[in-house]
Parts: C-alpha cells; structure tokens; sequence
C-alpha cells in the first residue's frame, strides 16, 4: 500500500498560539484513520490545514505526491481530498436533492453558454440520476424534496457526507461525523463510513470524541495533544497507551 | 516641485492627513467594535459642520465653543443611528450598511429644507492670520486642526487603553463572544463605539467648516475618502486607520499640488486598488479566524 | 396557468403604448431599461456581492456608445453590443482586485472603483465631456422608423430588454450556474470544499451583470440624447439598490415588483418635489428592517416556487 495522504513537519501559529507543531503522519490508501486528541489538541486545524481551509506555517502537505500545502481548497477538493464540516453545512434553502446535485459540481459543470442556450439539460438529467443514486446508497432518498434545512439533525449529518461522496473523493476527512447522535444513528454512520471504504475504496479519516465509534471503525488512530502527535498505532495499541491515558486524564474525556 | 512648494505641501498634508484621520477612525471603531457599516458617516461629518454654520455664523457662538458642540450632539445622532438603524440590522451588515444609505438621503433632505440648499460659504472665517514657518504659510484656521487632532486622537488611545469601558470595546472588537462574557453588554458597546464615531466625525466636520463649502451634500466628498482609508488601513484596525489618513493625506495633498482635486481623488482610489492587490488586509490589518 | 400569465403580460406589454397617454410612454421606456438594470443587478446579489459600482457600468456602455456614435460614426446596431462589452471588459478590471474583499469591504472598495470610472468622465473633458458630460446623441436609425419618437423606441427596448431579461433569465435556472452561485451565498465554505472555485463564479456573475448593465446604458443614452456623469452617481445607485431591497431578490422576479412598485412611487411622488429622497430613504430603511426579503417575500411560496421539476419543493 501506497501512503495517499502524508503531512511533513506542519506547523500552523496563530500569533502566540501554537495550534498544530510539526505534525508528520502518513496515511495509507484504503486506510480507515482516527485522529483523536482531548479538546484544543489541533484536530480540526489540522484537516484544515490538509484540505486547503488554512495555509501552514511551515511543513508541508501531500497527496500522493502532489504537493498540496497552501493551495485553494477547491481544487484540493478537485484532487480529490474532501471534508466535511463540525456543523451541518447545507445549502438550507435547496433540497436535499438539489444540494447534492450542487454537490456534483466538480463532475458536472456548465459554461454560461452552455445554460443560456439549454444544451446542459442532458447533462443536468444525468447529473440528477447519479445525485439520486447516491442518496439512496447512503438512504436519504425518500427526503429526495425535503428542503435540507427541515431535515432531522442525524440526517442532516449524513447528507454531509452524501455531498462529500458526490465529489468522487480519493481521501474523505469527516469532521466528528457522529457528533450529537444517538445510538441507531451511530451505528447507520458507521456502517456507512465502512462501506464507503469497503465498496468505493475511499482512504477515510476522521476527527472523533466518541472513542467507542473510534475504536470500532478505525484500522489505525493517530493522537494529537497540545498540537503535537503524542502516539500512533491501531486501537488496541493507543488505548492501553500510558501516554494516551494520561493526556485524557488531564481532560474531561475517557478513552474507552 | 521646488523645495519651499515641497515643505508648503508636506504641511498641508498633515493637516489634511490629521482630518482624515479622525473622520476614519470612527468609521474603523464602529465596523471593529460591532460590525456597523456606516453608509452615512459623510452624513455626520456634514452635520457638524452645521453645527458650527448655526452656532457661529448664525448664532454668534464663539468658534472654539461651537466645535466642541459638535461632539455631543453629532455623537448623539450617531447613538441614534445605532439604536434605530444598526441595532435592528445586527448580524446582518448589508442591511445596516444600505439602510444607513437610505438614512444619509433624509439627512441631506432635513438640512437641506432647513437651512437651504445653495452652496454656502458665508461662515466667515474666525482666525484670519497667518502662521509662518520660513517658507511655509499655514492659515490658522488650518493650523489648529493639527493639534485639534492629535487631542482627540491621544485621547481616544487613553479611553481604549486605560479606561474599562475603551477596553471593552477593543476585546469586543477582538473576539466578541469572549468581550460578552465580560458583561459590558452588547448594545452599550455598540452604543459607545457609535457615539465615538459620531462625536470625531461631527467635530472634523466642524473644523472644516470655515474652510469647505458648507452644504448638504459635503459628506460624499469625504466618504469615498473615508472608505478608501478603512481599507487602506486594514478594515478594522484603528492604528491601521490613523496611519492610511496621514498617507492618503500625502498622496492626496502632493497629488492635488502637481494635478488637480479630481485627479488626486483617482490616484487614492489607484492606491487602494493597490493595497487590495498586494496585501487584502490592508496595512495593518489581520484576518479573522 | 404560467404560460397564460406570459401570455397576458406579453400582450400587454406589446400594446401598452396604445393603452396609455402619450407622456407615459416615455416613462415605459426608462421603466424596461431599469428593469434590466434591476435584473442585471440581481444576478450580482445571488453570490453575494452588492456592488456599488453597478451603476458606473451602466455608464460605461452609455459613454461607450455614445463616443462610438459621434466620434467613430458607428450606427446604434454597432454601438448597443459595444456598450454591452465595455461594460464587461471595465467590469473584468474592476473584479480582479474587488474579489479581494468581501462584505462591508467589497461594498466599499467597489464604490471607491466606480467613483474611480466615474471621475474620469469628470475630468476628461476630451472626449467625455467632463462635467457636462455629452449631447446630441443620435437616435437609431432602421429605415423609415424614426425612433425619436417614444413609442417606435419603446418597442426597440422591448425587444432588446425581453431578449436581454430571458438570457438572464436562463442563467438563473440553470441548475449549474446558478444553483452554484446561490450555494456560493448561502454556504461558502462548503461551496469550496466541493470544488467550487469560489472567485470564478462571483467574477462570471459581475461581469455578466456588468454586460447587461452596458446594454441598458446604450438604451438610455440613445433615448436621452445626452448624459453626463450625474446620471450615474452614488445616488441613482442607491435607487436601484432601493428598487431591488424593495422586490426582493431571492427569486428572478423580485426586481420585476421592485422596478414596478417604485416606478409608480417615484411618479406619484412628483408633488413632494425636494422631499422625495427622504421618502424613498425611508422606504430603504422600512425595508430593511421590517421586510428585508423585500416584496416577493409576501407572495405565496408556491408563486415563487421553481415548480418545473417534480422533485423540487422550494426555489
């Protein structure tokens, strides 16, 4: 296996504050990743370093070989490196179709030309197909014309990803993805985030708090404390990690 | 350009750099503290200029006791363009910015049916001499603008550095959920930062008035200048303002001296194309997180 | 029931010259140019970015145009795309350092720009005019019309505008334009992490309102026969931008009431003489705070809904 996604050195300050400190990891291609870290440990930061949200200090960023640190987050996302948000990021005034079909922006595009004249509509047709197609493999489909806004919040997590998914994605960074759910909803996300891997071959990371998930889905966990990679290694490994346990202990969370 | 014309324009350039600034810096507080676009900031420069046009020319108030004037009551109608405008559009800055659009026309209208709408030079001007400093010649009417300025400007610097409340006002510019912690409380800060606004703008309005032709339609002269200082100087940052002013005061003076006033207008905007281009933030201005 | 209404509103569209006093087709004709200024304007607010230079644009074209005319001797049918792609081309210099800055930024810097465009007119004697700005422009010549009348000109801009209006129109349905930008408004970080290239999008909508902006100045400047830089200052911008709080711009048709609505304001307001701005600063202000969705926010959802598709509930 090849590593799809590498960060060398990254660093990112924030005036006096630094947020992520010389981060190195590796993650492999087909890999289901955890990254995990008490509060403030540079989770989130460091997927917005990956995906384009933030421009490193210093250190540098990967895909494949492609060097990626600094660049725009569109065409990261072109290269094929998403994520998804902490919150429910919708297009709220559109249906959960429309945002999806939105979401097949980088698959479906249209030149001014192209919709003054009308010769898009065959290919807005498809584009409709392939954005139902992939509600009703995450299971949103029967909310196909629901206005995404009024969808139920565990759903409205899951369209996240559906979005994330439309975009053809090599690597997939869900940001807590299972944040706010109850029990049936964790194990649909899951589920889920198993099969985008197992069906589709999508290398996923995620950011998580909920260890019980992390553990059950993750291959490999990597955690993060005050900015820096504390430990690496597969589940069972970081659990019984005394370094582990002690950066958690130091906080409000348990590792499971 | 020969040497005393050099020194003859770098004076006036300060003095026209210093009433850009405090025209500026209250725009700057305002957008900083509370994200209030002020649309109509012209509008309050205007008014006091009034000010002085009816307490001195018409009413034979003394110079000096009329400019003071100026602050309480300008910065009374900028508290009153926070309660009734900015307040019910918060969050939303647009709203605020065009509904203070729509605000700047009914003050041009007010006092234009009120007092007249020709143009208006008949403030007679109250300190006619003339300081000299070898080959340069400053009215003093000019002249007192510039240590009128600075007054104003140090003791802005004292309120937000030493005062509770100035403090206030700059943690909410910096982070205003933690400044709401605080307990100050929104709507006084954004009451403050617009009754500073209002106050500066209303007192460099009055200082000019002996010196422009007082009508009611004088704040789109300085308001495209204004902005143009804002984002000079980096949106929200007050120091960043102070030192855009003094600069585009430069550019405005030297360029006004070798061309005209139209010109120099275009070169500033030249130069905040510029600005835009090579650092977005402006000069020392920092991004949001 | 959509095409009957079409159908009404094109018929009327059509005799209205006949339908009404001679003075008020006058007021028809500036009413179809605004609406397309109005409607110009809207596809800049889709993404987000209320340009206060919008106005300028109208200016390029009617400047563009008109020197096209008496100096170069180009007849209108010339001069009219011309002005339709001066416009676009000033707009394509101006957006390059705008979509550095957004919000209360870009509000300011693009009316420092447009008063950049606008001061030129000012200044530049040779060949704009300068403050008195230019006269005798001719009017459109298509063999024996005479478009200095006002109803042979109406039908000329209703032509143009209706061809104009459907194209914009076309862009605002189409679901991989214009869904885009309006996803580009209501979510712009998730618009990027999809892959949308955020500055493309907000570029293309100004310059393509630009372009229309340009359009409508041409049918302004051979209908008035002369314009100076005042037909385009900071307080006509604020009308349109009054014209279009007052309709509403989240669908297509906001404008359209805004441009109708205070047409008919502006006209029954004569009588008030001075007294009109502080009026219409007013009715800004109520607007903003009571009713920002504008007009088109009081019509029945289904009304303004899309509807075509059968799996689309909202526009």
């Amino acid at each position: 296996m090849t590593a799809i996604l590498r960060t060398d050195a990254v660093t990112m300050r924030f005036g006096g504050v630094t947020a992520v400190d010389q981060l190195t990891m590796e993650v492999m291609e087909g890999e289901i990743r955890g990254l995990i870290g008490p509060n403030g440990a540079g989770k989130t930061t460091s997927f917005n370093l990956i995906s384009g949200a933030l421009k490193p200090t210093s250190g540098r960023v990967f895909f494949r070989d492609q060097e990626i640190s600094g660049r725009d987050a569109a065409d990261i996302a072109e290269l094929g490196v998403v994520r998804t948000f902490q919150r429910p990021a919708l297009f709220g005034d559109f249906t959960v179709l429309r945002n999806l079909m939105v979401a097949r922006h980088l698959h479906a595009r249209e030149s001014l030309l192209q919709a003054v004249l009308g010769s898009g509509r065959a290919m807005e047709a498809k584009n409709e197909g392939i954005a139902m197609d992939i509600l009703r493999f995450i299971g949103l489909d029967k909310y196909a014309g629901m206005e995404a806004a009024n969808l139920p919040y565990g759903h409205q997590r899951a369209l996240n990803v559906a979005a994330a998914l439309a975009t053809e994605p090599k690597v997939l960074m869900l940001d807590e993805p299972v944040a706010g759910m109850n029990p049936v909803e964790k194990e649909a996300m899951t589920g889920l985030i198993r099969r985008l891997r197992d069906e589709r071959g999508i290398t996923i990371i995620l950011v998580e708090h909920d260890m019980r998930t992390v553990m059950g889905v993750c291959e490999r966990v990597t955690v993060l404390d005050f900015g820096k990679k504390l430990a690496e290694g597969t589940p069972r490994e970081i659990a019984n990690d005394p370094r582990v346990i002690e950066a958690y202990l130091g906080s409000e969370e348990t590792v499971a | 350009m020969d040497f005393p014309t050099f020194l003859q324009t770098v004076a006036n350039s300060v003095v026209l750099g210093s009433i850009y600034a405090t025209v500026a810096v209250g725009l700057a507080l305002a957008f900083g503290v509370m994200q209030m676009a002020n649309f109509a900031h012209g509008e309050l420069f205007m008014g006091g200029a009034y000010v002085v046009y009816v307490l001195y020319a018409l009413g034979g108030v003394p110079f000096p006791l009329a400019v003071v004037a100026a602050f309480p009551i300008i910065a009374l109608l900028g508290m009153l363009t926070e309660r009734f405008i900015f307040r019910p559009t918060r969050g939303n800055v647009l709203a605020g910015f065009m509904a203070t659009a729509g605000l700047a026309l009914i003050l041009q209208v007010l006092v234009g049916q009120t007092w007249g709408v020709g143009l208006m030079r008949s403030i007679p001007t109250p300190y006619m001499a003339i300081a000299e400093f070898g080959p340069v010649r400053l009215g003093w009417q000019r002249l007192i603008i510039i240590p009128a300025a600075f007054i104003m400007m140090g003791g802005l610097w004292l309120f937000l550095h030493k005062t509770k409340w100035g403090k206030g006002l700059r943690a909410c510019a910096q982070d205003p959920e933690a400044a709401a912690i605080n307990g100050i409380g929104n709507n006084k800060m954004a009451s403050l930062s617009m009754l500073i606004a209002g106050g500066f703008a209303g007192v460099s309005g009055a200082l000019m008035a002996p010196i422009l032709a007082v009508t009611p339609y004088m704040g789109h002269g300085i308001i495209v200048t204004a902005f143009v200082v804002v984002i000079v100087g980096g949106m929200a940052s007050i120091e960043g303002a102070v030192l855009a002013a003094f600069l585009l005061g430069f550019i405005h003076t030297f360029t006004t001296t070798l061309f005209d006033a139209v010109v120099s207008t275009m070169v500033g905007v030249a130069f905040m194309a510029l600005v835009l281009v090579v650092k977005p933030t402006g000069l020392l201005g920092r991004v949001k997180q | 029931m959509r095409i009957l209404l079409l159908i009404v509103v094109a018929a009327l569209a059509v005799a209205a010259p006949y339908l009404v006093p001679e003075y008020y087709v006058e007021i028809l004709v500036l009413f179809l140019i605004n609406l397309l200024l109005a409607s110009s304007y809207r596809l800049l607010t889709t993404t987000g970015d209320w340009s206060l230079s919008h106005v300028v644009l109208m200016g390029v074209g009617a400047y563009a145009t008109a020197l096209a005319a008496k100096l170069l001797g180009w007849p209108f049918w010339l001069g009219l795309p011309l002005a339709g792609v001066a416009s676009a081309v000033i707009a394509a210099a101006l957006v390059y350092p705008l979509l550095r800055t957004k919000g209360f930024g870009f509000f300011i810097a693009s009316f420092a720009f447009g008063e950049f465009v606008r001061l030129i007119w000012v200044k530049f004697t040779n060949p704009f005019g300068g403050p008195r700005g230019m006269i005798n422009i001719p009017t459109p010549e298509l063999g024996s019309i005479d478009f200095f009348f006002a109803t042979p000109y109406y039908y000329l801009t209703l032509v143009i505008v209706a061809l104009c209006l459907w194209i914009l129109y076309r862009i605002d349905r189409a679901a991989l334009i214009g869904d885009v930008m309006k996803a580009i408004y209501m979510d712009e970080d998730l618009a990027r992490s999809i892959g949308v290239k955020v500055n493309h999008y907000r570029a293309m909508a100004f310059i393509t309102g630009g372009f229309f902006a340009g359009i409508a100045g041409a049918l302004l400047a051979h209908r008035l026969g002369a314009i100076d830089p005042k037909n385009f200052d900071i307080n006509v911008m604020v009308y349109l931008v009054i014209w279009v709080v007052v309709g509403g711009t989240k669908t297509f048709w906001g404008p359209f009431l805004g441009v109708i609505v205070m047409t008919i304001i502006f006209e029954t307001s004569r009588p008030l003489l001075e007294w009109r701005p502080l009026l219409f600063g007013g009715i800004l202000i109520f607007f903003l705070i009571f009713m920002p969705g504008g007009l088109e926010s009081l019509l029945p959802k289904r009304w303004t809904s899309r509807g075509s598709s059968a799996t689309e509930v909202t526009g």
